[in-house]
């Protein structure tokens, strides 16, 4: 890691550490006190980040990133649906178990702060088009309204997963993430849909 | 005088909504900017609120206390796993029925604001031990740890669907409902789970 990534790195670790420990929210913390808290000129500071807001997205984008980039190179390699199958449950398991410990404070604030809303809900459209492709070629045979229908079930109930592991250790997140698949999975098999 | 200070109450809450709708940053509401626009006295409004953040705490747990006063009518009154069962389907009828038009701007907060944060933590727990005791009792004949396993899954779902619905049209969101009832109901009819 270069000198410059590090220093990104420390100021994003050290304003959550602040958000989390302070118990006030975003609103009362400052880049100014996470400065002084890296005792780290605000000058140098500011040329990562502007606003405390900036590090919120800059954090979500990161996490995004890493699964459309995973996404993307996966998807042309699906040829069965066993793979696509894998793909569907390798993502969410990218998604989901590498996130930080404070991935909480991150979560609780996307819905709330405007760059991050507007990133929020362009992720969720990626999420919806792609799963549709995968559950399409992993689970054939369904028509048009049964899919749509059955992976906007998904993303609503992935979403729910990302606030229970946003909030929990490691070990938790790996346990419900076995059953939470197996629960899609029973959810998907049922190729008529009522 | 109750109709009355109820009233300054709702009004109240329609007024930092409102505010919210227009600016989208809780920081710049003030209690004396409410006030203000309600044509009443600072004092007056403090006799109900402490703060824009107690505005929506209080808000949000009146709705919550209402649905859980439905919802437990509803269980004392069951007498078999059919009336459990129906319990159970009745909450989230109600919860979907019982949303208002500002319920998006309403979960934003209680995600964001410190004291609504953890109120919605409390609350789920709450949640979490009446989905517990009444699929126990609705689909009786799983294991403790079946049991514990799918009320967790169960909750993470049920959280994923309110971000969902929230932000969806009124009319679509009862048909919403009825797929994700469905899904539900497909998971826990699996007696043995996995």
């Amino acid at each position: 890691m270069d000198k410059k990534t590090q220093s990104k790195v420390k100021i994003i670790e050290k304003t959550f550490e602040a958000i989390k420990r302070y118990d006030k929210g975003l609103a009362n913390t400052s880049l100014l006190r996470v400065a002084e808290e890296l005792c780290m000129p605000y000058e140098e500071l500011t040329s990562f980040f502007l606003t405390i807001e900036d590090i919120y997205l800059n954090e979500q984008e990161r996490n995004n990133r890493k699964v459309e980039k995973y996404l993307e190179s996966e998807l042309s390699e699906v040829k069965t649906a066993n793979d696509a199958k894998s793909l569907f449950e390798n993502t969410i398991r990218l998604f989901v178990m590498d996130l930080p410990d404070y991935a909480d404070v991150v979560w609780a604030a996307t819905p709330f702060l405007p760059k991050c809303l507007e990133e929020r809900n362009r992720m969720k459209v990626y999420l919806k088009k792609t799963f549709k492709k995968i559950i399409k070629k992993g689970w054939p045979g369904k028509i048009e309204t049964v899919l749509e229908r059955q992976t906007d079930l998904c993303i609503l109930s992935f979403y729910g997963l990302y606030e229970y592991c946003s909030k929990s250790k490691k070990k938790d997140r790996e346990a419900i993430l076995k059953d939470f698949i197996n629960m899609l999975n029973l959810h998907l098999q049922d190729r008529l849909f009522f | 005088m109750v109709n009355s200070s109820s009233k300054l109450k709702d009004r109240a809450v329609k007024g930092a909504i409102n505010n919210l709708r227009k600016d989208k940053r809780v920081e710049a509401i003030s209690l004396s900017l409410i006030a203000n626009e309600l044509d009443v006295s600072l004092e007056t409004l403090k006799n109900y609120y402490s703060s824009t953040e107690d505005i929506f705490l209080k808000a949000q747990k009146k709705d919550w206390s209402s649905l859980h006063r439905y919802w437990d009518k509803r269980i004392e009154k069951a007498k078999t796993p059919g009336d459990y069962k129906d319990a159970f389907e009745l909450f989230f009828e109600r919860f979907v029925e019982t949303l208002s038009e500002d319920a998006d701007l309403m979960l934003e907060m209680s995600c964001y604001l410190p004291s609504c944060i953890k109120y919605r933590e409390r609350n789920k727990k709450r949640v979490k031990k009446k989905f517990l005791s009444l699929i126990k009792k609705g689909w009786p004949g799983k294991d403790d740890k079946v049991l514990k396993r799918q009320t967790e899954l169960i909750t993470i779902v049920f959280y994923g669907f309110i971000d969902h619905v929230v932000h969806i049209k009124k009319s679509e969101r009862l048909k919403l409902l009825r797929d994700f009832r469905n899904m539900v109901n497909l998971q826990l009819q699996d007696r043995k789970f996995f």
